[in-house]
């Protein structure tokens, strides 16, 4: 099934691209869908924290390397809103999401600050 | 004076002579179990101390050889020698023992040394102990017998400590006891009024110098029936059963002296192998019957040794694996659908695949 309607050399690099990703990068894709899907802004520190409360990296620098890893691949937007970073999902990351809920096993875990927001 | 090797060893050197034995060991523990004039601690390299023994394996044994090797090689000279060859520490440093020897070029007869091996018994004790036996075996004392460069080679074995169910104190004392009834020859010779033959202490001496496997027995001897009938109906069955004879010695003690000529029997019976006896006929007025003290020396082949062996170990393996294959149970194959069982639980979860890609959707992403 052809995922991304481009060239054949472009479908190649795509899979290659969402073959690299992580859980974390998962998770990121997953609440920032979440939180633009209920009017929420999601931000670089909220990704941290979010991550943080999961166990999965205990310093910023890792939260920014995985935001800025999905920026460079065009997965996400971030956007200087008012001071904060804001994050959106593209129609690229849209697709990568999509990919990886079909192809992986990724599990799902729950944003605290989205949660909290609800 | 003796000297034992390892744990076994040291009990047994230990039980003949504790007031001149020396014992041999790489555990502080084990040369503090044992009575003894000498102990010495073969050393091992080891961070932990060296409490412990060398659990079964030969290789530490032999590691621990060069520690001591000038020493035990002065040492060993003109004695008796006790190791098992299940163990760790007897095994490893006897093998490595009995390879320097046969690397010399010549030992002097009366310097060699009377090794008594305790051989475990296959059907019931560890398949390590019998492993070790087997490569000790077919390796070192292989070597040692070609080289002829060892004295009498005693090979004790568990059999009758395990089909008997004796104490190992007990067991160790008959050994012990069994011995003691064969180096007493020439001292009975000496006690006793003699009435044909002669065996001295340089006749023991050189015979025990021989390079050959000792079998001796003591037993009632009944003049009025065939010696060979006797004979294997007494093999020590505290020993390896006896292959034919190359060289014999006895000692036989009659309560009357009339009863002299009764060896001639015995010297028939070697004659008729090719052997000629060197033998000793004492008067023992204690005695209400004639005993009987004999020694065979035999050559077996390592070989058919290990063979042996490794016959009644195979044996033993096969039985366990036929008792694993019985109780091997084969498992309902169960097939789970991994994807199927994850996707329920994340809807259980409320959080699912197609929720996301229908929130994409919504969002004007896909």
């Amino acid at each position: 099934m052809a995922i991304y309607s481009g060239s054949e050399g472009m479908i190649d690099l795509f899979e290659q691209q969402t073959s690299q990703l992580k859980q974390s990068h998962f998770l990121i894709l997953y609440w920032v869908t979440q939180a633009e899907d209920r009017g929420v802004r999601y931000n670089i520190t909220n990704v941290f924290d979010d991550l943080k409360a999961l166990g999965i990296t205990r310093t910023k620098q890792n939260a920014v390397a995985y935001v800025e890893t999905l920026a460079a691949l065009c997965f996400i937007q971030v956007r200087d809103e008012s001071n904060r970073k804001n994050l959106y999902i593209t129609t690229h990351g849209a697709r990568a999401l999509k990919t990886l809920l079909t192809s992986r096993n990724f599990s799902y875990q729950p944003s605290t600050f989205l949660e909290a927001a609800s | 004076m003796s000297i034992g090797i390892g744990g076994a060893g040291s009990k047994l050197a230990s039980m003949l002579d504790h007031g001149t034995c020396t014992i041999v060991n790489v555990s502080d523990v084990e040369l503090n179990k044992v009575e003894a004039s000498t102990k010495i601690r073969a050393v091992i390299h080891s961070h932990r101390g060296q409490y412990r023994g060398s659990r079964k394996s030969p290789e530490l044994g032999r590691t621990a050889f060069a520690s001591v090797s000038d020493k035990m090689l002065e040492l060993i000279q003109g004695q008796i020698l006790f190791s098992s060859t299940g163990g760790g520490t007897g095994n490893g440093l006897s093998s490595e023992l009995l390879e320097s020897l046969s690397g010399m070029r010549n030992v002097p007869t009366l310097d060699k040394t009377t090794f008594a091996f305790v051989l475990p018994y296959p059907d019931r004790e560890a398949t390590e102990f019998v492993d070790n036996t087997i490569e000790f075996l077919g390796g070192p004392l292989s070597m040692a017998i070609d080289g002829g460069n060892t004295g009498n080679i005693i090979l004790f074995s568990n059999r009758e400590k395990f089909l008997r169910k004796l104490p190992e104190a007990e067991y160790n004392a008959l050994l012990i006891d069994s011995l003691e009834r064969f180096l007493a020859i020439p001292d009975k010779g000496a006690e006793h009024h003699l009435l044909d033959g002669h065996i001295d202490y340089e006749d023991f001496s050189l015979y025990q110098s021989r390079p050959y496997f000792n079998h001796f027995t003591q037993f009632v001897y009944d003049p009025q029936l065939p010696f060979a009938q006797q004979l294997t109906s007494n093999y020590n069955p505290l020993l390896l059963p006896p292959a034919a004879a190359i060289e014999a010695l006895f000692l036989l003690e009659v309560p009357d002296p009339h009863q002299t000529p009764a060896f001639y029997q015995v010297l028939d019976h070697f004659a008729k192998e090719g052997v000629a006896p060197v033998y000793s006929v004492v008067h023992n007025p204690t005695l209400s019957e004639p005993l009987m003290t004999l020694s065979i020396l035999y050559s077996r082949k390592p070989l058919e040794l290990v063979e042996d062996f490794t016959s009644i170990s195979e044996k033993s393996k096969r039985t366990r694996l036929e008792k694993s294959l019985d109780q091997h149970v084969t498992l309902a194959r169960l097939d789970v659908d991994l994807e199927g069982e994850a996707k329920k639980l994340a809807t259980k979860r409320g959080d699912n695949g197609e929720e996301i890609i229908a929130t994409l959707k919504r969002l004007g992403k896909l």
